[in-house]
């Protein structure tokens, strides 16, 4: 029995640096994560989930949830929670979804996917504007957090 | 190999930006036609750096004028956050936290000159989420 602990302790102790090294949350080597800041992470995952593709890496909680989409790692944290991203700052300020900053996901017909998701009952900031390198556009999650489609080209 | 992954920061200066991604964090240079846009590359993350002038930092309909800030971020996980610190706080990166412990990892806020966020995370060694 001591042995066979002893055993189990120098296996963990093996696969401790494996599993830091590939990063946490139940899924391989995330290549590229991004955190979002939201109101309620169920509704959060369900809108992910439904809408835009994501799949869960781990179970979510009501404190976090973790999906993946292609390359990217999508962190959701709540406003309040247990979290270290829940956490109000020294001065008292609370982290709150919102901004511009955003995930970029790319689409071979922007035209398409925005008219599927319209009909989803999904909210758009603007319509679609041409740029430099393609054309893109900005849907709302639940919580009022961007994220840009863009079709290059 | 690795799928290339865009997010688009705004930024109040392109070019700071550019310098203090690229100074700090060791992202390579990419595009660059400051003082509208740029972008910048490290790994599978390319970093859109959008300025007022550029197609991103045009206002909405309703008059909303994009602009830098708020609490969505990208992460750079790392494997001693408190020598990543110290080494970013010695080139002067400023930071809106002191380094917070959650179940998954420990974490830290540093500011870009905009005033965006960039999340300094080291993981658990067994995360529970």
């Amino acid at each position: 029995m001591r042995a066979l602990l002893a055993a189990a302790a120098v296996a963990l102790l093996a696969v401790a640096p494996a599993a830091h090294s590939q990063g946490a949350y139940g899924v391989g080597s995330p290549d590229v994560r991004v955190r979002y800041i939201v109101d309620d992470v169920p509704a959060a995952v369900a809108f992910y989930s439904s809408h835009l593709g994501f799949k869960l890496d781990v179970p979510a909680t009501p404190f976090f949830a973790a999906l993946s989409r292609g390359g990217v790692q999508l962190l959701l944290s709540p406003v309040k929670g247990p979290g270290g991203a829940s956490q109000p700052l020294p001065d008292g300020r609370r982290p709150q979804p919102g901004g511009w900053l955003r995930l970029v996901l790319a689409t071979p017909d922007l035209e398409s996917e925005v008219d599927r998701l319209r009909k989803a009952g999904v909210s758009f900031r603007n319509e679609i504007i041409g740029g430099l390198g393609g054309k893109q556009i900005l849907l709302d999650d639940p919580s009022g957090n961007p994220v840009e489609l863009f079709q290059p080209g | 190999m690795s799928e290339t992954v865009n997010v688009r920061y705004m930024v109040s200066d392109v070019q700071q930006a550019v310098d203090w991604y690229v100074g700090h964090f060791g992202f390579e240079p990419q595009l660059n036609a400051a003082p509208a846009f740029a972008s910048v590359e490290k790994g599978p993350l390319r970093l859109l750096l959008s300025g007022r002038g550029s197609s991103a930092g045009r206002p909405m309909p309703d008059g909303r004028q994009p602009e830098p800030g708020g609490w969505t971020r990208f992460q750079v996980i790392v494997d001693d956050i408190a020598a990543e610190v110290a080494r970013l706080k010695g080139e002067g990166v400023k930071f809106r936290n002191e380094v917070l412990k959650g179940p998954g990892g420990s974490q830290i806020l540093a500011e870009d000159p905009s005033g965006n966020l960039v999340e300094i995370f080291q993981p658990a060694p067994f995360p529970v989420g």
